[in-house]
């Protein structure tokens, strides 16, 4: 069974059009890379694969689960990190990830692994409005992974990240499925082994490692 | 059972906020000790007009208090970008919509405790727990449906024209009962029971209506 398969995905926003018919077959454990430039649809994607939005037409079933009926249990079973970090400035980084393990009914005890994972071991009492912003963009990560998920929805994650962070972003991907927007053709390279580009809303064609590398 | 336990988590987690940055409560109790002192200097109140006057001061600055507080319930989380976050994490609205009213209403009655004192300095009223009573039975109801609503407008521009409009309206029977209440707790004559009784069924009523819409507002 594939974990994401989706038919004919359409999204309006008023008149215009923001995704229009694209079909998308994700295996189990696959990385697939979203690319395309500012106003490509790649958020939009992201947002209705994440269950975060409702496509205005068009079918989505994600491990096995109609994604427009389900949403509450698959969305116990993914992570999702937006461009936007969005933790709460006046809870230490540790409280952020406590409170949103109490939200998935996951074991507290996770917290401390999870810190370690994003290396915010050393920053775990300080508040998240004081982090920088790269860090509070680790602290996404760690949270989109405290309750273990099956599938990664990763939207633009890199960023505010530096260097290192394409090795945290390989680490929460490894052994799971993952669909990573970027516009780092580079870390597409190296985390996914497929490609979709999108124009308009519209897939270009799918794509493989080796014709980005070309 | 892990409903109410994520209706306090989310409670706890609002309440540390405003505890570690004193954004709303400081200005609401700000808000309301102004609100009596020009009200003081502008009706002409001596010991008989102040039992008829009283009430309508007291629902003006908890209205306009309740407002500004069911309000940032949810525009902090848009303002952080947090409520996607929040709602995927699978948690169930009507728990996150709980925990958000739990926490707004809790800060509310935070106010009322400057409130009902001043109003007993500035309009010689005697303070009694019937009248604690009738406000903090008001306060549940007006809650729910000022959470509702914040959580509605919040996505949307005019939301700090919207919120008054679309409350407002509906906090008239709590306003209605409760003013009814306070008089009589203020020595008016009559008995409670009768707005004790109608606010409780307003409560419940007002509660199971908004939690049954929590979906269709927040995730919908």
């Amino acid at each position: 069974m594939s974990a994401v398969v989706a038919e004919g995905l359409s999204h309006w926003f008023g008149s215009e059009p923001a995704l229009d018919a694209v079909d998308l077959v994700v295996e189990r454990g696959d990385h697939v890379a979203v690319l395309g430039e500012n106003g490509a649809g790649k958020t939009t994607l992201l947002r209705i694969l994440s269950t975060a939005l409702r496509p205005s037409s068009g079918k989505l079933e994600i491990m096995g689960l109609d994604a427009l009926r389900e949403r509450r249990r698959l969305r116990a079973r993914m992570g999702y990190v937006s461009h936007s970090p969005g933790v709460y400035p006046a809870l230490t980084a540790e409280e952020n990830l406590a409170f949103f393990c109490d939200l998935r009914g996951a074991d507290r005890s996770r917290v401390p692994e999870a810190l370690d994972l994003a290396g915010l071991t050393q920053v775990a009492r300080r508040r998240a409005g004081a982090l920088s912003r790269g860090m509070q963009q680790r602290l996404a990560i760690a949270r989109a992974v405290l309750h273990d998920p099956l599938l990664l929805i990763l939207d633009e994650p890199d960023a505010s990240l530096d260097a290192a962070g394409a090795d945290l972003l390989a680490a929460v991907m490894r052994g799971r499925t993952a669909v990573l927007a970027t516009h780092d053709q580079a870390l597409a390279t190296r985390l996914c082994q497929r490609t979709l580009t999108l124009r308009k809303g519209r897939v270009l064609g799918p794509g493989s490692r080796l014709r980005i590398v070309q | 059972m892990r409903s109410i336990t994520i209706a306090l988590a989310i409670a706890r987690k609002d309440l540390v906020s405003e505890w570690r940055t004193r954004e709303l409560v400081p200005a609401l109790a700000q808000f309301i000790v102004l609100a009596l002192v020009i009200a003081n200097f502008g009706f002409q109140i001596d010991s008989r007009s102040a039992p008829a006057i009283a009430p309508g001061v007291l629902w003006l600055a908890l209205v306009f208090a309740g407002l500004v507080a069911f309000g940032r319930a949810f525009a902090s989380e848009r303002e952080q970008a947090t409520l996607e976050a929040v709602l995927l994490s699978a948690a169930p609205p009507a728990a996150i919509f709980a925990g958000k009213a739990l926490a707004a209403g809790l800060l509310l009655v935070l106010c009322e405790a400057v409130l009902l004192p001043a109003l007993a300095l500035f309009f010689g009223v005697p303070m009694s727990f019937g009248l604690a009573v009738i406000v903090l039975l008001a306060t549940v109801g007006m809650a729910a449906l000022g959470c509702m609503f914040a959580a509605m407008v919040a996505q949307l521009r005019a939301r700090e024209l919207l919120l008054p409009l679309l409350t407002l309206p509906l906090w008239i029977p709590f306003i209605v009962a409760g003013g009814q209440g306070v008089q009589v707790a203020m020595g008016a004559g009559g008995s409670l029971d009768q707005p004790l009784g109608l606010l409780l069924d307003f409560d419940i009523l007002f509660v199971v209506l908004t939690s049954l819409a929590a979906r269709f507002v927040l995730d919908d």
